[in-house]
């Protein structure tokens, strides 16, 4: 409305301000079409959420649009009593708790030794590295499988944990490496003047500098371990070591026609991710940009 | 061995002092060498070589077995006979193959774009920025097989918010719209989630890329009297380059590993329509239990990829050495 009244004001004012009362056009058209393309973006969850709160009878008989008269929580019970959740939820968590510390101290201390401590062909290893981000998983599930059968993890939360670290790794050291690049070498000389070695630059000097993109890497390595399928999927096949991904696609297999409690089921299983990403949300950008800006 | 006693070997002490007088003071004292690195590198070594490459390797040599994938039966050397399959009696392999190009090709423009306008629209001041940026970004964060199943539901032929939608629009014959039942719409009803998920992502990169953009640059463009087109095109096209690549980068790499979204929404159906690579793979190796085919295609994806990627970190690698 208001944004409305000075452009009126400015329209009356003459041609003298005319750049600015285009750019006025142009900011409002501009919000009205990004308010629109939210409004789009946000429908899928909006209609989940709308579903998992209406009885089956309004499933059927109102449009997706309308409201839920009455919230149906019985949807979520249902979905709770009937469903994987809270197993897949309690080994989810475990497999991250365990799986993001350590593979962040893994890659921490590899993207150390390939940036702090001189050695022939170091850029080679960390290409080497680097490759394995760009690979898809599927390549390898065939022979992962055989090689934890062998190990005789399948179905055991060290099973998925292992392979998620290997996998994981490589973007993570290629992230670090350009982390701990910019942190400069004059640090090095002065730990070292004071006769301290390698462990002792890495643990009291280099990590402590780079709380920010430990951070911001445990955040996002938090969701997508949280949020892994493939992997899940050929490793974990009893229903009692399944992950979230694995009990959502067997709760949507297995009650395929009841809308309510299949939507309650989605909206409970992205909800740590969402309560993740809204407590932490300066981390995610932070995180991606410093991918970015290391290319 | 000559060479691990090569390093071994005391160098000339003339020699050594020469050296290490030009060197500077630290580097002098650096426990370096790859011995002082290794017990950094060791944990990450082994995990990557035993659960990526390693797997990565057995699929290639799996690939020219007979092989059912039970311990118990044995792995029969074929040669290449899995590839001569592959390419010349299964067309489900040439349908998945289709569908993994047209999805790499329109994930390079639509979610690309889509994110590059996103993050242009939001690179200013602008009243509630901040949930805007959210909202594009959250599906971002959400597990692909949740997405499918979000998706899935709003096809739903019977009562769906797609079905609803074309019966307004009066588009088919009323008898409650298909979508992924529809052979030849299936791939791209499932994209459309796909661009859903990864254009905020595209958003949030860009909008970082374009930090880099110099402010003083574009006001004195502006002050020679160029418009919006002209400050983009010559100053934000040039300065996002690398952010461009890393992008379209990225997006390959998604779309080849693209699994989950059509397990949960298809399963490659109907009648295989959606297939895709990764997915084809998988279902030879575990649902068919033929680990030679299923290999076959992994190293054909695996192929495709190292085609795509290498070029990059050459080229990255050389930029970050300037």
């Amino acid at each position: 409305m208001s944004t409305h009244t000075v452009q009126r004001t400015k329209r009356a004012n003459g041609t003298s301000s005319r750049p600015e009362r285009n750019t006025d056009y142009v900011r409002v058209g501009l919000w009205i079409a990004l308010a629109m393309t939210m409004l789009i973006w946000a429908m899928p969850l909006i209609f989940v959420i709308f579903t998992s709160l209406k009885s089956e009878s309004a499933i059927f008989s109102t449009s997706s649009f309308a409201l839920p008269g009455s919230a149906e929580w019985s949807n979520y019970t249902e979905a709770i009593e009937t469903g994987n959740l809270l197993t897949a939820g309690g080994n989810s968590l475990l497999i991250a708790a365990i799986k993001v510390p350590l593979g962040l101290l893994f890659a921490a201390a590899a993207a150390f030794g390939l940036s702090r401590i001189r050695f022939k062909h170091s850029r080679l290893l960390l290409g080497a590295f680097a490759l394995g981000s760009m690979v898809p998983i599927q390549v390898a599930l065939g022979p992962l499988f055989k090689t934890i059968l062998d190990l005789g993890l399948l179905n055991h939360p060290a099973g998925v944990i292992l392979p998620y670290i290997g996998f994981g790794l490589p973007i993570q050291i290629f992230i670090l490496h350009g982390f701990f690049s910019a942190i400069p070498r004059e640090i090095d000389e002065s730990v070292r003047v004071d006769g301290g070695g390698n462990w002792r630059l890495f643990w009291q000097i280099i990590l402590p500098l780079s709380k920010p993109a430990l951070a911001a890497l445990f955040i996002l390595d938090f969701v997508a371990t949280w949020n892994e399928y493939a992997i899940a999927l050929v490793i974990l096949q009893d229903q009692a070591a399944q992950t979230i991904p694995l009990a959502i696609q067997g709760f949507q297999s297995q009650f395929t026609s009841s809308y309510g409690p299949l939507n309650a089921f989605t909206i409970m299983s992205i909800l740590p991710v969402l309560i993740v990403y809204l407590l932490f949300q300066r981390y995610f950008v932070q995180g991606m940009f410093t991918g970015a800006v290391k290319g | 061995m000559s060479k691990i006693t090569a390093t071994r070997l005391p160098p000339p002490p003339v020699l050594d002092a020469q050296r290490t007088s030009k060197k500077p003071f630290a580097r002098r004292i650096a426990k370096g060498g790859f011995i002082a690195a290794l017990p950094f590198l060791a944990p990450a070594l082994a995990a990557y070589v035993v659960f990526v490459i390693g797997p990565m390797v057995s699929a290639v040599r799996l690939s020219l077995y007979e092989w059912s994938g039970f311990n118990s039966d044995p792995q029969v050397f074929v040669g290449f006979d899995n590839y001569v399959r592959l390419f010349t009696q299964d067309p489900v392999f040439w349908t998945a193959m289709q569908n993994t190009i047209v999805w790499v090709l329109l994930s390079l423009v639509i979610p690309t774009t889509l994110g590059l306008v996103m993050a242009l629209a939001l690179n200013r001041p602008i009243f509630g920025r901040n949930l805007f940026r959210s909202v594009f970004y959250i599906p971002g964060v959400l597990a692909p097989i949740a997405i499918a199943n979000m998706w899935r539901w709003m096809y739903n032929p019977n009562y769906g918010v797609f079905s609803e939608i074309s019966e307004f629009l009066g588009i088919g014959d009323g008898s409650g719209a298909t979508f992924l039942s529809d052979p030849k719409l299936a791939i791209y009803a499932i994209f459309a989630a796909f661009v859903w998920q990864i254009a905020g992502l595209n958003m949030v990169l860009f909008l970082a890329g374009l930090q880099s953009v110099s402010k003083e640059l574009v006001e004195s463009a502006r002050l020679d009297g160029a418009n919006n087109w002209n400050v983009f095109r010559h100053i934000t096209l040039p300065a996002l380059r690398p952010t461009i690549i890393v992008v379209l980068v990225l997006t390959i790499v998604h779309s080849i590993k693209v699994f989950d979204l059509v397990v949960g929404m298809t399963g490659g159906g109907p009648a295989q329509s959606s297939q895709v690579l990764a997915l084809w793979s998988y279902s030879q190796s575990f649902l068919q239990h033929d680990f030679g085919m299923g290999n076959a295609i992994a190293a054909v994806l695996l192929g495709i990829t190292l085609v795509l990627v290498i070029p990059y970190l050459i080229w990255s690698s050389k930029g970050n050495e300037d």
